[in-house]
């Protein structure tokens, strides 16, 4: 009787989890899809009022294509102890502190004002990227792009990445 | 049986179920950021993240909706009672890796609270599931015994 009981409970529990987990997949199918595409997930939440440019929003795959092709620079606007940790090959280092003092890419780093620039952090919850994107917009770069996933899933994608080097 | 001493675990059932339903709902609303919120735990990999941040928070809500109503009361507080395990742990493996992180358990974005803090509410919701599924059984509580003939 004992594990009659049980078993019900056991179905139970499956036919929720099956019930619940469906709708959340049906809800969330045009996320889930683009997110298994790789595409970017900005939501058009950031569309930028009148008057002020924002960077814009960049997805893993068009990031990738212009790291492979050297089209655009790469700044990763962590902490220095982060991007010693780990960062995108060839990303040049700019922490937000550091951006609000001069709004310019490091000395030495010599980058056109119509360069195209990629600026990551630590991915969806590091707003970081926006800020630096936002302050190198404002010290005269043209092209400024965010790529939201950062460090995190172009690591977790499996992309070259290098140790050291700030 | 003072009405208090009776019906006191048919509130905490109620209480837990609100709570879930409430940051279940949270979530639903900005499926992005809470999938930010669990890519920050740096368990997932990204694809699994979002579909984590698709799926827990239908869980949560009709988990909740069923220990509002009463309505399979064992199997929706024994889910939630494992959630909460998973959190828990999730929580104590972001303190152990030192991750400066939002627990992303309510409302995404905005202040961050720490792991720790999340750590003992979670402490509180398990202790309320026990109270759903150990206590009320035994409570002479007419309500509860009508809900489980039906």
């Amino acid at each position: 009787m004992l594990k009659k009981t049980w078993l019900g409970t056991v179905a139970e529990i499956c036919l929720i989890l099956v019930l619940s987990a469906s709708a959340g997949i049906a809800w969330n199918r045009t996320l889930l899809a683009g997110a298994w595409r790789g595409e970017s997930t900005q939501q058009a939440e950031t569309a930028a009022p009148a008057g002020e440019a924002l960077p814009m929003p960049i997805g893993l795959m068009q990031v990738k294509q212009m790291h492979d092709a050297k089209e655009a620079v790469i700044v990763d606007a962590r902490d220095p102890a982060s991007f010693a940790q780990g960062h995108i090959t060839g990303a040049i280092v700019l922490p937000v502190a550091q951006a609000r003092k001069n709004g310019q890419l490091p000395a030495g780093a010599k980058v056109a004002k119509d360069a195209t620039i990629i600026v990551y952090c630590n991915g969806f919850s590091c707003h970081d990227s926006m800020e630096v994107g936002k302050l190198l917009m404002q010290a005269g770069y043209l092209s400024v792009y965010v790529y939201e996933g950062g460090y995190p899933e172009w690591r977790d994608a499996g992309y070259p990445v290098a140790t050291g080097g700030t | 049986m003072s009405g208090l001493k009776r019906y006191w675990p048919c509130a905490v059932r109620i209480t837990l179920g609100a709570i879930f339903v409430y940051a279940s709902l949270l979530k639903i609303a900005d499926p992005v950021a809470f999938a930010g919120s669990v890519a920050a735990y740096k368990i997932l990999p990204y694809f699994a993240s979002y579909l984590a941040a698709a799926v827990l928070p239908f869980v949560e809500l009709v988990c909740g909706l069923l220990l509002i109503s009463g309505y399979r009361v064992r199997s929706s507080a024994l889910i939630i009672a494992a959630l909460n395990l998973v959190f828990m742990a999730a929580l104590a493996s972001a303190i152990a890796r030192g991750l400066d992180i939002d627990c992303g358990c309510f409302k995404q974005g905005g202040d961050k609270t720490s792991p720790w803090i999340a750590l003992a509410r979670d402490t509180v919701f398990l202790a309320m599931t026990f109270v759903v599924l150990k206590v009320e059984p035994k409570s002479k509580n007419r309500l509860y015994a009508t809900l489980q003939e039906q």
